[in-house]
């Protein structure tokens, strides 16, 4: 009774004290009222606030008449025949159909046992190769990669034999201006999309269908279309790379890692560490290679186990083994010129030396320098709305697990606080999008299954000194977890709603790397330069006169062409009979040291793709054999002594393998007939479920849902 | 100094001021957070605006977002309103109003509680100042109207007489700028506090008001002839400070 009279009491006191605020401040009946800047700035704020809202809102409502209306007459295409109000498509990227079977046997995912027994689950055949970018660009066009252009995360540059990215193409502005040290860059950055063709929910679009997308790789750019987009993997860091993390230390400095990271120094002036944020380089300087840097403090307190730090104007407290909020970073080049970034810090050691792991600074989502949501809004509302989070393609850092910079728990924390973004976002979506698509991509399954697979068997190389009694149930919880998510998200839909989880393939182990540079060298493809042993990364000391065949990214392999690579050696009329050979030896080639086969499929990409992009792809495919994985020096383009070798990262488990072995899983609250559905049929089926045509150029054939008593199944598309 | 000058450096050191304060005594997190959900809400409007239930639940979540920023607002408010109310009254008697000027006719009125009063109120005008008019009585309003003039600047007590009791209400006459005290009250506290700078009149007084008609001052910006109330210049200047200082110290309003 006390309580609740008390709190009666000071809700009646707030309430007194709010009516008195507005009193005074919101009619003033004299200039009396102002109370300085302060207040001034919130009371106009707030009135602009009601303004602008209710000129958006009266804008919205008058004119929804006639756009309804407008839609109507589309609508009839579309909805008129749509066999769902809304599909929504969940994408776990790697998870694996027979983990995911084994854990619902073991009762352990109510959640996806319900849609499997109530709908669908089935596995799903991938792309050639299983590889993220590639398969998710073939989920959303329809279409074989020979239609999309993507064929790994790397594509191969034939005329300097080096890679590139293969999803987007950045270039700074092409005119520069000289004034005094300056060099200003005059007119906008081009970003160009390498992947080609429509996803699906374009087609939507433009029938009026609205789609909210979240995260899908390979949307950079976004591209325009009626709905809303987040781009996901293949968006770059601040500095133009995949993900560079820092680590600042005070220890004397190390090897350089191998990718994906720097080491910074700490220095140690009064008593106060000093420390710097690396940024990109700066686009005023003359000459590249001048990065910009933003300086931090750290005070550590050694008996406390915490520190300072003290970034700009932001200052927080962490302690060790902790992770600060995404800090905004802004590099500043000069005259005015600022790239806007977040991070996060990351307290490793204060004692007896200091560490610092810093992430890749990542676009900030809330001030966006390069484009990464359509419309360029979407990412800035997500930000107000939840604050700033992880925008980079590859958010989960697996180089610095790889690098031991973090440890299991770190890497697990920063994942999961990446993951509990999304699935804010994804429950946003859901509320906005009562009609339509909505479709998210978690990439949690995949990292996690990627750094913890060593924990799974028995005997891997990469977990062989970590005892039994110490390896966590890391995958066994990630599915549990991502079942929970699934069950919360069921709890939001109802029955005219479609729900699928999708992935776009499976996993197996990675124990054993295979260096496909080193086997072409053994076998008299490829050749080095005389007295070399070994190459450097990027074929360094290749003899390109003489080498025929050479591998770089992870499942391509390409003819030293005449004519199309700058030193080719192979006639093309000898490409076929070489190709053929090549196929001939790899396959079933056994790695001597076990005598298991380490590669199961060689695929002639002639035979696999059709489309206007297919001279772009590789020339063979090589499809590794569970366990086996190329190595990741081969990837590099590295030529190494030894064809087979121990893998012992943390990045113990893969997919980029012969993906017969590792197809998705399919799972759905309806009934599909379909037998062997493949990721190629998921945007023909969603248009058809839509009721719109299916454009002749797609590969993918739809599914038929299975009569339900009392409903009619979808009508056939026509073409 | 000329009165632009003084308005300009107050501005400047209160919009300073207010917003350090400000700063210090608010949940800054929390502000932050309060308008980052205001924009989300906004931006919610224009990305959904085919989605009507999107559209209408934005707006009303605008309207609680503002009133959870207000709220917000209120504490450092608590702070800052009284000293600085004080002290923008305090200026306003001084910018606020010009001063008599010698030989410019101006008005003194007496406010009694009984109408029979008029009958017998006198006006005792100290040497400098002179009656250009006889007084007006108007018995509806329960006032009487003095025209005067003054011929000398110096400050004085004129001295009305009513019912055997004689109260006094100061006039200042000069072309500086001064303190001035436009009404004299016998009650409301808060007609005392924000237009009267001398005490009260007696409780017993039959006149329960005396008001000298001083002219609004309006100061010239200097630009094309342009003028404007000192409050109104204040205002601008403040927040354009206000907004300057709060960018500059990374103070989230």
């Amino acid at each position: 009774m006390y309580k609740s009279s008390n709190s009666v009491g000071s809700k009646g006191i707030r309430t007194a004290s709010l009516l008195l605020l507005l009193a005074v401040v919101l009619a003033p009946s004299t200039a009396h009222a102002y109370a300085g800047p302060g207040a001034g700035f919130a009371v106009l704020s707030s009135f602009w606030a009601i303004f602008v809202a209710f000129l958006y809102s009266f804008y919205a409502l008058a004119t929804w008449p006639v756009r309804q209306l407008f839609r109507f007459f589309r609508r009839r295409n579309a909805y008129g025949k749509a066999v769902f109000d809304r599909a929504v498509i969940l994408g776990f990227d790697g998870m694996d159909p027979d983990l995911a079977e084994r854990f619902m046997n073991e009762g352990r995912l109510p959640n996806l046992a319900k849609l499997r027994d109530r709908g669908t689950f089935n596995k799903l055949r991938t792309t050639f190769p299983a590889i993220s970018p590639v398969a998710w660009s073939t989920f959303m066009t329809g279409v074989n990669p020979g239609k999309h252009n993507i064929y790994d995360f790397l594509a191969c540059d034939r005329n300097h034999y080096l890679p590139f990215l293969s999803s987007a193409e950045i270039k700074g502005p092409k005119r520069q201006i000289k004034i005094g040290k300056y060099s200003i860059p005059f007119g906008k950055t081009e970003i160009k999309a390498m992947r080609k063709g429509t996803p699906f929910w374009h087609w939507l679009g433009k029938a009026g269908i609205f789609s909210s997308v979240i995260r899908v790789p390979v949307t950079f750019p976004p591209e325009k279309f009626q709905g809303v987009l987040l781009s996901g993997m293949c968006v770059p860091d601040l500095k133009g790379s995949q993900g560079t993390f820092c680590l600042c230390t005070t220890r004397a400095q190390g090897d350089k890692f191998r990718e994906g990271g720097v080491r910074a120094p700490i220095d140690r002036k009064n008593g106060v560490y000093h420390a710097y944020v690396p940024g990109p380089d700066n686009p005023l300087a003359e000459t590249a290679g001048h990065e910009m840097r933003v300086d931090y403090e750290i005070r550590p307190n050694v008996a406390e186990k915490t520190a300072k730090l003290k970034v700009g104007s932001e200052e927080f407290t962490l302690k060790v083994g902790e992770y600060s909020e995404w800090t905004p970073i802004e590099f500043k080049a000069g005259l005015g010129f600022n790239a806007h970034g977040i991070c996060r810090f990351y307290l490793k050691e204060v004692s007896p030396e200091v560490e610092v792991y810093v992430t890749p600074v990542n676009i900030d989502p809330g001030h966006p320098d390069l484009p990464i949501s359509h419309p360029v809004t979407y990412s800035i509302y997500l930000a107000k709305l939840y604050g700033a989070y992880a925008t980079l393609g590859l958010a989960e850092d697996t180089w610095a697990l790889n690098e031991h910079v973090l440890d299991d728990d770190a890497f697990l924390a920063q994942a999961y606080g990446n993951h509990e973004d999304r699935e804010k976002m994804l429950f946003d979506a859901l509320d906005k999008t009562r009609q339509g698509l909505c479709t998210c991509v978690f990439d949690t399954t995949d990292r996690i299954q990627h750094m913890f697979w060593r924990y799974l068997e028995e005997d891997h190389p990469a977990a062989r000194e970590v005892p039994k009694s110490e390896r966590k149930e890391v995958i066994q919880d990630l599915y549990q977890r991502m079942d929970k998510l699934i069950g919360r998200v069921m709890e939001k839909i109802d029955d005219d709603t479609l729900l699928m989880v999708i992935s776009d393939h499976g996993f197996k182990s990675f124990a054993r790397c295979m260096n496909l540079n080193a086997w072409l060298h053994q076998n008299g493809y490829l050749a080095l330069k005389e007295g070399k042993t070994e190459s450097g990364d990027w074929f360094e000391d290749v003899d390109w006169s003489k080498t025929r065949a050479y591998t770089m990214g992870l499942n391509g392999l390409y003819l030293n062409l005449k004519g199309r690579e700058k030193q080719g050696t192979v006639d093309p009329s000898e490409a076929e009979t070489l190709k053929a050979e090549i196929k001939e030896k790899l396959t079933g080639l056994k790695d001597p040291d076990s005598g298991a086969v380490g590669i199961t499929g060689v695929f002639i990409t002639g035979n696999v793709y059709r489309g206007p992009y297919s001279e772009n792809a590789p020339d063979i495919l090589v499809g590794y054999g569970a366990g086996y994985r190329a190595s990741w020096d081969s990837v590099m383009g590295k030529v190494t002594e030894k064809i087979f070798e121990d893998n012992l990262k943390a990045w113990s488990g893969d997919h980029c393998i012969d993906p017969r072995l590792v197809p998705g899983v399919l799972f759905s609250s309806h009934k599909f007939t379909e037998e062997k559905p493949a990721i190629v049929d998921v945007a023909p089926t969603m248009l058809k479920l839509f009721g719109l045509p299916l454009p002749s150029h797609f590969d993918g054939k739809p599914w038929s849902l299975a009569p339900v008593a009392g409903k009619t199944p979808a009508p056939a598309p026509a073409t | 100094m000329s009165p632009l000058l003084i308005v300009v450096v107050l501005s400047i050191v209160i919009g300073l001021l207010m917003i350090v304060l400000f700063g210090y005594t608010s949940d800054q997190k929390a502000i932050g957070i309060a308008k980052d959900q205001l924009k989300a809400h906004l931006l919610a409007v224009r990305l959904y605006r085919d989605q009507l239930h999107v559209v209408m639940g934005s707006y009303g979540k605008v309207l609680r977002g503002t009133g959870r920023y207000l709220k917000l607002a209120f504490k450092p408010l608590l702070y800052v309103i009284i000293p600085i109310t004080l002290m923008i009254v305090w200026l306003d008697r001084s910018l606020g109003l010009t001063a008599i000027q010698t030989n410019t006719p101006f008005l003194m009125t007496a406010h009694v509680d009984d109408p029979q009063a008029l009958d017998n109120i006198s006006i005792d005008l100290p040497p400098g100042i002179e009656a250009s008019a006889p007084p007006v009585h108007i018995s509806a309003d329960n006032e009487v109207v003095w025209r005067l003039v003054a011929t000398q600047e110096g400050t004085y007590d004129v001295k009305i007489a009513v019912a055997g009791q004689t109260v006094t209400k100061s006039v200042r006459v000069t072309t500086q700028l001064a303190q001035l005290s436009p009404e004299r009250w016998r009650d409301h506290l808060w007609q005392r506090l924000f237009s009267s700078g001398e005490s009260a009149l007696p409780q017993n007084s039959a006149v329960e008001s005396i008001v000298v008609d001083y002219p609004e001052r309006n100061i010239p910006l200097g630009v094309a002839g342009y003028e404007m109330n000192w409050i109104w210049l204040f205002f601008i200047l403040s927040m354009i400070a206000g907004f300057i200082f709060k960018e500059l110290l990374g103070i989230k309003v």
